[in-house]
């Protein structure tokens, strides 16, 4: 097939993006064992439709190449211009013009026959016109009226379509935040595209901007929230492929401001257990039956939250909860560490000992999702708790290995 | 109901842009080109433009008028609808505007409760406080009408200070929630959070600004990163939001380089000490001896 700049089935551009946004060090070969041809077609689309962000490295395998953004310096998340990219038929498009045309304001109202008879009149001035049979165009409408675009009203026997009633749109500036803070952002963009264009007042510090890439997987499960059902996930395990299939019921979303990663809250294994699933790892969503438990698991989940850091709800060790605590000692022109300890303690407990001591302290369902942020405080720690004594080793044994990775290892300073 | 359809397509909206023009005069295969190249991506004139010209999309004759009889345009779409209604409960909606438009009569297709932030800082901007509400709508319509600013705020270190600045963007964090002001004086780029601002007001004097848009102080450092317990994934995700190259370097090793304003360098240092031994910072030296220092500081107070 001829290559076409617009995509078929995203799934793939998804992946090659996800490689070339957050990886980019592999080189063609490495891509290239299943299909030469679909990677060269991939990485030409990406570079079209990112035109400008694509960069290139030689290096001995090959050449790599990947896609480098600061987020910060881009009002607009550039990764949006893929959803922007679907591909349709000739017919499609040339049907889409000219049905609105036909409906161009909501008082007006036509059968099937109405319309038909209208499309063919407009397109006899061209020379050889397209010819759109009535089941043709039903389809459309039925897709259209589908979608929230046409409105079908049945009258007697005869059904008749007119468009959808305008909604006022808010003002540029709640699109240009909202589309890129608020989940599914991807859909203010498609708002954004109905004005004109302008640059944006609007920067973004700390703005993941990959797990766009997964809107429609997330738009598929807020879907199943609102109604309430049960789900078909199907999952992939990325470090050996694997694909699998299970019934949840997706209760909430999850979003990490810190690491750029959103999870599905979920009752799974027959209901019996709330877990996690990384949105990126999802790979379809199928809506199942309503679920008649459903506010008792969501109640379930909300009482939970109070043990969980993370999104992780069972440990390692097999305890149903782990304690942690730790001291930190900061100077009397460091205040700004005892805030800090305040506004991320999260479901934690924060308990000043001493004008230069405080003590956090919690019970969570996995202390091991805590190890990143207690590391935040190497420099003041000055007493470490774990009630897994596996854990505590970890810890430690890793201060040890950072020491002695930098010359600051056992005796006196290196 | 998807997000991945042609009808959100920059194809589809390219098109209309040239129907639109077309219904006001004939277009030519340059305003064709020009405009698909506008509203599309970098090669999608070689698809538009025959397209339209050999009347395989038949919107268009040959003489370059349109066959529509009105101005292309398409209602909202029920996912676009259920979008709105959502963000229409996010309690930021109301810095922007008392009185929104009508809100959708279709569901959410999310609300508040059903998302949850999970690291955000407890101190976010007061969103609900009047006062940060009528800064905050001060300062965007400053924005958009391009005029300066006089801003009384209270400093990090909690002294009053007056600055007159030219706004130039509002920097949002999602993980601090907080609002940031950047704009020029006649010296420097300046930023002020939101939060801080005590008074604001139009500036009517004449003033000389510093020069608009000069790059930030760009600082690089360069990590050695083991691919150990899905570390590798682990930092490229967690550093995504920055200017950076990855490189192999064999089967367990990988260097990292990241460009990160200079400003940030504290909690740059912090976020990498959050990784461990996994992740070895290999340069720059001074970059290098921030984190030694902080270890040595941690003998200091026993563990090591």
């Amino acid at each position: 097939m001829a290559y076409s700049e617009l995509i078929k089935n995203f799934s793939r551009i998804r992946d090659y993006m996800r490689e070339f946004y957050l990886y980019g060090f592999k080189s063609r070969g490495e891509y290239t064992q299943k299909s030469a041809r679909s990677y060269d077609n991939e990485r030409r689309r990406i570079e079209s439709i990112l035109d400008g962000y694509m960069r290139f490295r030689q290096t001995p395998e090959g050449r790599n190449v990947f896609l480098s953004i600061d987020s910060r310096k881009v009002p607009h998340n550039p990764l949006y211009k893929a959803w922007k990219a679907g591909s349709f038929t000739d017919g499609d498009i040339t049907l889409h013009f000219l049905l609105f045309d036909i409906l161009y304001a909501p008082e007006v109202a036509l059968t099937l026959q109405e319309i038909t008879e209208a499309v063919d009149r407009k397109l006899a001035v061209f020379e050889e016109p397209r010819v759109f049979d009535e089941s043709t165009v039903r389809k459309k409408l039925k897709e259209y009226a589908a979608e929230g675009l046409l409105i079908m009203e049945k009258k007697g026997k005869s059904v008749r379509y007119r468009r959808s009633e305008a909604a006022q749109l808010p003002g540029r500036d709640v699109l240009d935040f909202f589309s890129e803070t608020a989940p599914c952002g991807v859909i203010g963009s498609f708002l954004l595209d109905k004005m004109e264009a302008h640059p944006g007042h609007f920067a973004f510090k700390h703005h993941y901007i990959t797990s766009s890439m997964d809107s429609e997987i997330l738009c598929a499960l807020f879907l199943g929230i609102r109604e309430k059902r049960e789900v078909t996930l199907e999952t992939i395990h990325r470090p050996d492929g694997q694909t699998h299939v299970l019934k949840a019921v997706p209760l909430q979303i999850m979003v990490s401001v810190q690491s750029g990663r959103q999870y599905l809250m979920a009752a799974a294994d027959h209901r019996q257990r709330i877990r996690s699933f990384r949105l990126d790892n999802i790979l379809s969503v199928s809506p199942g039956e309503v679920c008649g438990e459903y506010d008792t698991l969501r109640g379930n989940l909300e009482r939970m939250r109070q043990h969980i850091w993370g999104v992780s709800t069972h440990s390692f060790s097999g305890a149903r909860m782990e304690h942690v605590d730790f001291t930190v000692h900061f100077g009397p022109d460091e205040e700004h560490i005892f805030r800090r300890l305040e506004r991320e303690k999260r479901c934690g407990t924060v308990e000043r000992i001493s004008e230069d001591t405080a003590r956090f302290s919690a019970d969570v369902y996995d202390a091991s999702e805590m190890i990143p942020w207690i590391r935040t405080f190497i420099c003041r720690l000055t007493e470490l708790h774990f009630s897994d004594p596996q854990l505590q080793e970890h810890f430690l044994h890793d201060l040890q290995e950072m020491a002695e990775m930098y010359g600051v290892e056992g005796g006196e300073d290196a | 109901m998807t997000v991945f359809s042609e009808l959100y397509s920059a194809y589809y909206n390219a098109v209309a842009d040239i129907l639109k023009k077309a219904s006001d005069h004939p277009v030519t295969q340059k305003e064709i080109r020009e405009t698909a190249q506008k509203a599309a991506f970098s090669e999608s004139m070689l698809s538009i433009v025959p397209a339209l010209t050999e009347e395989r999309w038949q919107v268009l004759r040959k003489d370059g008028r349109t066959v529509l009889d009105h101005d292309p345009t398409m209602p909202l779409t029920l996912l676009q609808k259920r979008w709105l209604k959502a963000i229409f409960l996010d309690p930021r909606i109301r810095l922007f505007e008392d009185q929104l438009p009508e809100a959708p009569d279709v569901e959410p297709l999310f609300t508040p409760e059903d998302v949850a932030v999970v690291d955000r800082y407890a101190d976010g901007d007061p969103y609900e406080d009047a006062q940060y509400r009528a800064h905050f709508r001060l300062i965007l319509n400053a924005l958009n009408m391009n005029y300066p600013l006089q801003i009384d705020y209270t400093s990090g270190k909690g002294k009053h200070a007056r600055l007159i600045l030219m706004p130039r963007r509002l920097e949002y964090s999602e993980k601090d929630d907080k609002f940031r002001l950047i704009g020029e004086d006649s010296r420097r780029t300046c930023v002020i959070n939101v939060g801080r601002i005590v008074s604001v007001r139009p500036y009517a004097g004449q003033l000389e600004w510093y020069a608009a848009g000069k790059e930030q102080d760009r600082a690089e450092v360069v990590l050695e990163v083991v691919d150990q317990r899905n570390a590798l994934e682990r930092v490229l995700m967690h550093f995504a939001h920055f200017e950076k190259e990855a490189e192999k370097l064999d089967d367990l090793h990988y260097r990292v380089t990241i460009r990160y304003d200079r400003d940030d360098e504290t909690e740059m240092v912090i976020r990498i000490l959050s990784f461990g031994p996994l992740v070895h910072v290999t340069g720059p030296d001074s970059f290098v001896h921030l984190i030694r220092e902080r270890l040595m500081l941690q003998k200091h107070c026993g563990l090591i």
